[in-house]
């Protein structure tokens, strides 16, 4: 059996595990590990290997921001930012039809500009909006749908904690890759409001309406956000005039929110104590799966299936375009019933230098920052598809008297503006490449 | 075929060495062995891990060759750390090469007794490449300078900059925004990580030594060697040794003199100190050099006597 | 005996928590730590510098923080799986699956704290040290071997637990584990 051949069969037997539920992680390290020593016929190089691999894959300087951009978004939801957030925005929409999902949506893509975390975007705004949708009438389905949709802006607009991890796989820039999501990240707000606009037209029983606030009310329930903007304008700015690398960046993000929520008061130790053991949680699991992922990749090195596989394609001179609709076709379905960070890192080894070598009119740079967020907004549309959406699964138990097959319901409208989002920023690069052009 | 050689680095494949030494040398030996010896070259950290355990993976067998950093793992090759000092090497790669390899050879080989040695060598001199202008010690007081290895990093503070100790991949992305002022590398390294777009100033040093070098090895693991028959012991000990070495250092001042070359054609300012002025930096830099002396002499090695050979092995490359 | 509520349990819980907590207070150390750095270096002009080898140690730092972190993700089921297929076992079958996993899981938790062990001896043997600090990595390494071994000691527990209620027919609550 050639080598190559092994590694294919590696896929199948990864995902078997998986779907008998061994952990995502535990699968890749085990199925690295014996494939690697099937290839070289010992054991040796393994052992050798794992002397120094798990701590330098965990002492890893580019993976720091991981854990900080958690923490952060942990002390972020204990500094009830986004209860502020979600009250300014929804005394200056709430009234209008379908106001108050919108203002959630809304709400999420600001807690998404300080947050590089999905989930902890969908639970944290899940918690401040649900209770508010229910109170003015909107329906279990529509209520899941958008926030759960509004939690997947904490990873498509920056910072990202996929998109990191997606540079430091591709060793591209991260501040690039952050830039070139920002528009994409803003039109997947924009397409979430349309998808509410066209749900209460659609099917008016769904929504109700929400008093209108006076004026006054509005621009002080705006100010209290402030804390959200200068932590952003810090971030940022700091990462765009230099001040420091937008590895650095995650750590000052973490000190402002940190500040943010000691000056609130709820920072008391219990709180501290849970933001503690929430972020060892994500943590601990993001890192099994990144060093499943470093011995599998090994192995598929080894295995010559990744070298063989971009020849392969480029000498069938398949039409571009073609395979990357099919690419990304299979990240949707993938996605339906994997997590994001786990496919990305069990496939983009293969599939990122195999599409390199594709001609799509653009630069290696260009390309793979276009890519870069294609791909991560094919795998953000994975936790909202049923039946595996994490989003999904966190806020419909937040919500208890929807039924999941209602929140099922409820996001498909959702998904479609994504898949429209998708179909646009391929057929059209500049959208994502432009900001990049004009920064850089 | 009967053997196949895997061979690992962290640069990808179109880099300086990889291109240019690390192919050929495969080539060469794949076709001296009549095809008998397979090399499989994985660019890039392919096979996993970061760059400071590739020498590890050869020691080990985790792979068969590498190529690697000396400088990357810090502590364990002291003796041969001397030719990283400052105004020790010459301007040619090559030459410093065949010393460095002859000065191993001579008082160090037992830091290398765990493999088998394949090639040492040297990049070309290192150069101060800045935002603003460097025409004299003066000018790199407190600016903030990336440098590539303990040693330099210890120099640039006793020359009285502020060095960053920031990991290569930083390193574009930092001196694009500011957040460091200059970094100090060889001319081979400009190309890839885009120094002369994004500084307009590079300084050197007259007189026939340059600032200074790191040191690199290209090492197979010793059960790998030892498995061979003797006939492909051969093929390997032909593409071994001094004149390997000095290829390697070739590449070195080829890959040189193209990123110079990107630069004169940026217009980009290449400024040499003059003798005067490159005497105050060497009278500068002595201190960095008595340091090391110093840690060797803590540790039990005689530093001055180190220092005196790799000079030696120096001016003896150079009549 | 294999109990959350039982002593054991709660030693274990408390020794876990313990770890992860140490992983806590490095973190946020870090936080601190890069802030202190950045304002170091953008405030040269007055005076103040960036602090010598921050990188060095975040990667010191960041590898305690996630070998501290392990033991109790693993405890609190906060690891990444998919469940949809199995869903359709039931009880009985679903807890002996635990039981498989939890086995595998502490395979590698052993496998994961030995190799570590003999690369911590390897970086002893051969003074390796940090590049601007000169920290002996050593130093790090045995930091991180607290926490592999808390993860093995964790994880053997873990498994006698769903022994336990596989054996008694009860089965585990679910909790909400990790998130991105
Ligand atoms: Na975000
Ligand atoms: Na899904």
């Amino acid at each position: 059996m050639s080598n190559i051949v092994i590694g294919l069969l590696s896929f199948p037997v990864i995902l078997l595990l998986i779907f008998l539920r061994v952990p995502i992680g535990l699968a890749m390290l085990g199925v690295g590990i014996f494939g690697s020593w099937i290839i070289t016929g010992t054991f040796n190089p393994a052992l050798a290997q794992f002397k120094s691999l798990t701590y330098s894959t965990f002492a890893s300087y580019s993976l720091s921001v991981v854990p900080l951009f958690i923490l952060m978004g942990q002390f972020a939801t204990l500094s009830g930012l986004s209860a502020a957030l979600f009250n300014a925005a929804a005394s200056w929409v709430g009234h209008r039809k379908g106001g108050v999902a919108m203002a959630a949506v809304g709400a999420s893509a600001g807690f998404g500009a300080i947050c590089g975390s999905s989930l902890a975007t969908a639970a944290t705004m899940g918690h401040v909006a649900l209770p508010e949708l229910r109170k003015h009438g909107y329906s279990g389905a529509l209520s899941t749908g958008a926030v759960a949709a509004g939690g997947t802006l904490g990873i498509l607009i920056p910072p990202s904690v996929i998109l990191v991890i997606f540079a430091v796989l591709t060793e591209q820039n991260i501040a690039k890759l952050f830039m070139a999501a920002f528009v994409p990240g803003i039109l997947a707000a924009i397409g979430y409001l349309i998808v509410v606009a066209i749900y209460v037209r659609v099917s008016p029983e769904s929504a109700g309406i929400r008093a209108r606030v006076p004026y006054g009310q509005r621009f002080r329930e705006l100010a209290t956000i402030w804390p959200v903007v200068a932590i952003f304008v810090l971030v940022i700015g700091g990462i765009y005039t230099g001040i420091f690398t937008p590895t650095e960046a995650a750590a000052v993000g973490a000190a402002g929110t940190g500040l943010v929520a000691l000056a609130s008061r709820r920072l008391s130790r219990k709180g501290l104590e849970a933001a503690i053991l929430g972020t060892a949680s994500s943590t601990a699991m993001i890192f099994l799966i990144v060093l499943g992922a470093a011995s599998l990749n090994g192995f598929l090195a080894l295995s010559q299936l990744p070298q063989f596989a971009a020849g392969w394609v480029t000498e069938q001179g398949f039409n571009p375009w073609v395979v990357m609709a099919i690419v990304l076709l299979l990240y949707l379905v993938l996605g339906c019933v994997m997590d994001s960070l786990s496919m990305i890192l069990l496939t983009v080894p293969i599939i990122f230098p195999m599409m390199s070598a594709l001609d799509f009119g653009l630069t290696p740079d260009e390309f793979a920052i276009w890519f870069g967020i294609l791909v991560l907004i094919v795998v953000e549309v994975g936790l909202i598809t049923p039946p595996v959406g994490m989003n999904l699964f966190i806020i419909n138990s937040m919500a208890r008297e929807t039924r999941l097959s209602e929140t099922f319901r409820g996001v498909l409208p959702f998904v479609a503006s994504d898949v429209v989002r998708t179909i646009i920023l391929v057929a059209f690069p500049p959208i994502t490449l432009g900001l990049v052009w004009l920064l850089y | 075929q009967e053997v196949t050689l895997r061979v690992h680095q962290m640069l990808p494949p179109q880099a300086t060495i990889p291109a240019d030494a690390i192919t050929p040398w495969a080539e060469a030996v794949q076709e001296q062995s009549d095809g008998r010896i397979s090399v499989e070259l994985y660019p890039s950290m392919q096979l996993g891990g970061s760059p400071d355990a590739l020498f590890g993976q050869a020691q080990d067998g985790v792979v068969d060759v590498i190529w690697t950093v000396l400088g990357y793992t810090p502590g364990r090759f002291p003796k041969s750390e001397v030719f990283e000092l400052p105004f020790l090497m010459s301007n040619s790669a090559e030459e410093t090469s065949a010393a460095f390899y002859n000065y191993v050879m001579e008082n160090s080989a037992d830091e290398f007794e765990s493999v088998q040695v394949i090639a040492l060598h040297t990049h070309g001199p290192g150069l101060f490449h800045t935002k603003n202008p460097v025409n004299s010690l003066e000018d790199i007081q407190g600016v903030k300078i990336r440098g590539g290895s303990r040693i330099i990093s210890n120099m640039l503070a006793q020359l009285g900059a502020e060095p960053v100790g920031m990991p290569v991949p930083q390193t574009t992305e930092a001196l694009s925004r500011g957040v460091i002022d200059g970094t100090t590398v060889p001319w081979e390294v400009t190309p890839s990580l885009r120094i002369a777009e994004l500084v307009t100033n590079h300084t050197g040093f007259s007189g026939e030594n340059g600032l200074y070098t790191q040191t690199f090895g290209f090492v197979m693991n010793r059960g790998t060697y030892e498995s061979l028959p003797d006939d492909l012991k051969a093929v390997i000990d032909a593409n071994s040794g001094l004149e390997t070495s000095k290829m390697f250092g070739r590449a070195m001042d080829q890959g040189d003199a193209a990123g110079r070359q990107i630069a004169e054609d940026a217009g980009n300012t290449i400024i040499t100190l003059d003798e005067e002025e490159t005497a105050r930096w060497r009278e500068a830099a002595q201190a960095t050099i008595d340091q090391w002396i110093a840690d060797m002499d803590a540790i039990g090695i005689d530093g001055e006597a180190l220092y005196a050979a790799a000079q030696e092995a120096m001016a003896a490359e150079r009549q | 005996m294999f109990q959350d509520k039982s002593p054991l349990g709660r030693g274990i819980y408390g020794l876990a928590k313990l770890m992860a907590l140490a992983g806590g207070v490095v973190l946020i150390a870090l936080v601190l730590l890069v802030v202190v750095s950045v304002t170091g270096r953008a405030l040269l002009w007055a005076g103040l510098r960036p602090v010598r080898g921050d990188y060095e140690l975040v990667e010191a730092g960041i590898g305690f923080a996630v070998f501290a972190f392990l033991p109790w993700a693993h405890l609190e089921r906060g690891h990444a799986i998919v469940t949809i297929v199995t869903d359709r076992f039931g009880p009985i079958v679903n807890r002996w699956i635990l039981v498989v996993t939890d086995i595998m899981m502490l395979v590698a938790a052993s496998f994961i704290a030995w190799r570590l062990y003999d690369g911590m001896l390897d970086k002893f043997r051969y003074n390796e040290t940090t590049l601007l600090l000169r920290m002996p990595l050593g130093w790090s390494y045995s930091a991180a071997l607290a926490g592999a071994v808390v993860f093995v000691i964790v994880a053997l527990y873990v498994l006698g637990r769903s022994i336990s209620n596989a054996m008694g027919g009860r089965s585990e609550i679910q909790s909400s584990g990790g998130e991105l």
